[in-house]
């Protein structure tokens, strides 16, 4: 439930993506680290001219039906500019990715104008490092609240309302060491990436890319370039 | 009048009985029982060390503080959700600068059902009376001290030292469960005291009780027939002896002593 990876989304995740083209692209909803591996695109994010500079946020929501998670609703109408979320809230659910058919969208690999979001449940220290080998990386220092009261449990659940932010530009992540008390949120905000991963180190170490740290991921990412 | 009588007093009675309770295998028991609220599945395992023995007529040897020694393994299963609050992670909203605000979903905890292992070994100070068994069975007369009745068995620092191994083994499984952390101290104590110690006895009582409830203690075992001398010669055949009776009994006329009485051909 608690895995900290980009690469293989979990209840505790979001992985956002903002649509600055117009355009239709299409995506599915894959077991984690079977991304590239897909064919079929059926889900579809339909974006068109947006007339001012607000943002707005789309939020669709994973749910298991026989045995895939299938987002709702499965076609989005936006405008450029605006941010699509994903999250699916299902507990026992199989690590998952959401991977378009256009690579820039993947949060495997998150690339420009994305973001990831991630609530930590245990105590601890959490390196945290981009698996495809660009050099991004931080620490993720997670305490306990050490409630003893109602009263500190109550301050402890207004905390929690509060995420903290890391905002990651080309390959330098700022701050890079945040602390935060269990349940609290850290969103990772990717301005501009060449393709990273926010994977716990250990993970990261354990479960190296499908294409290797200095590799491109085939001609989905070739299109996109 | 029997035609063999042997007699033992209570200083050799002790000794042959510790030495027969020092040659009873270890036994082992596994099965289910009710930790409170919770059901184990266990496995134990118990053996003996002597006592005092003290015999009383007409057919009764006590046996004071002989030691139960007993290992214990078991795991049980909590359903967290039962002992903790709903909790969510709230939506959280972040601004970022040059974007704007970005919200992530409300999360809803599920708490998970945990397996907790335990493992405990001590020992108990039994108090027992035991009647004597006399038998014919598989040609071989037999002679046991059997437990009678079924023993109390006091559990008192036996049940807080179990009490104690419970929290000791829940401790770290709960500290991984994920978001736990504020509620730690109160599910703890939630599922020690839906224990409690009515519960742990409850556990150990019917866990424990049947290793000396059954208890045998092999006193004499002898082939009803068996060859007292061997074969001479070809006009010299060998002597065979046959127990046709065979009692056991506690007598106190000068002194308190187990007889064995046995008649023969």
């Amino acid at each position: 439930m608690d895995t900290f990876d980009s690469r293989a989304l979990g209840p505790t995740d979001t992985y956002g993506q903002r649509f600055m083209r117009e355009g239709t692209y299409t995506y599915t909803v894959a077991p984690a680290g079977s991304g590239d591996l897909t064919s079929e695109f059926p889900y579809v994010i339909r974006v068109t001219n947006g007339k001012d500079d607000t943002m707005e946020q789309h939020t669709v929501v994973l749910r298991r039906e026989d045995g895939a998670l299938r987002p709702d609703p499965p076609q989005v109408e936006i405008k450029t500019g605006d941010l699509v979320s994903w999250a699916c809230r299902q507990s026992g659910v199989q690590p998952y990715e959401v991977v378009g058919k256009d690579s820039f969208f993947s949060s495997g690999r998150l690339f420009n104008e994305s973001g990831y979001a991630h609530a930590f449940g245990t105590p601890g220290t959490y390196i945290w490092t981009d698996s495809y080998g660009s050099g991004l990386s931080g620490a993720v220092h997670v305490v306990d609240p050490h409630c003893r009261t109602k009263d500190d449990i109550a301050k402890w659940q207004r905390r929690l309302k509060k995420g903290q932010l890391i905002m990651i530009t080309g390959t330098k992540a700022e701050p890079t060491e945040v602390e935060i008390v269990v349940g609290q949120t850290v969103y990772f905000a990717v301005t501009k990436a060449p393709g990273v991963s926010i994977s716990d180190r250990r993970m990261a170490e354990t479960i190296p890319p499908w294409f290797g740290a200095s590799e491109r991921p085939g001609k989905r990412a070739q299109a996109a370039r | 009048m029997a035609e063999i009588t042997v007699a033992i007093d209570e200083v050799g009675a002790d000794q042959l009985l510790d030495t027969a309770i020092g040659l009873i295998p270890p036994q082992v028991a596994s099965g289910n029982g009710a930790l409170g609220p919770f059901v184990a599945s266990y496995s134990a395992a118990a053996s003996f060390a002597p006592g005092n023995v003290d015999l009383i007529a007409p057919g009764t040897i006590r046996i004071e503080d002989f030691q139960l020694n007993w290992s214990l393994n078991f795991s049980f299963g909590i359903d967290l959700s039962t002992f903790l609050p709903d909790f969510c992670i709230p939506q959280v909203c972040i601004n970022i600068p040059c974007v704007g605000k970005v919200c992530t979903p409300e999360i809803c905890v599920d708490w998970p059902t945990i397996s907790v292992p335990v493992s405990i070994s001590d020992f108990l100070q039994v108090t027992a009376d035991f009647g004597l068994s006399v038998t014919l069975s598989g040609g071989s007369w037999k002679v046991a001290a059997v437990v009678q009745g079924i023993p109390s068995l006091q559990f008192g620092l036996v049940s807080a030292a179990l009490l104690v191994a419970i929290s000791a083994a829940l401790t770290p499984i709960l500290l991984a469960v994920p978001f736990i952390g504020p509620f730690l101290a109160v599910a703890a104590n939630a599922i020690l005291l839906a224990i409690g110690i009515g519960g742990v006895t409850g556990l150990l009582g019917p866990m424990l009780t049947p290793f000396v409830s059954g208890l045998s203690i092999p006193i004499y075992n002898q082939p009803q027939t068996f060859e007292a001398l061997p074969v001479g010669g070809p006009f010299d055949p060998a002597v065979f002896i046959t127990l046709d009776s065979v009692g056991a009994s506690i007598t106190s006329d000068t002194e308190d002593e187990l007889v064995l009485e046995v008649d023969i051909t």
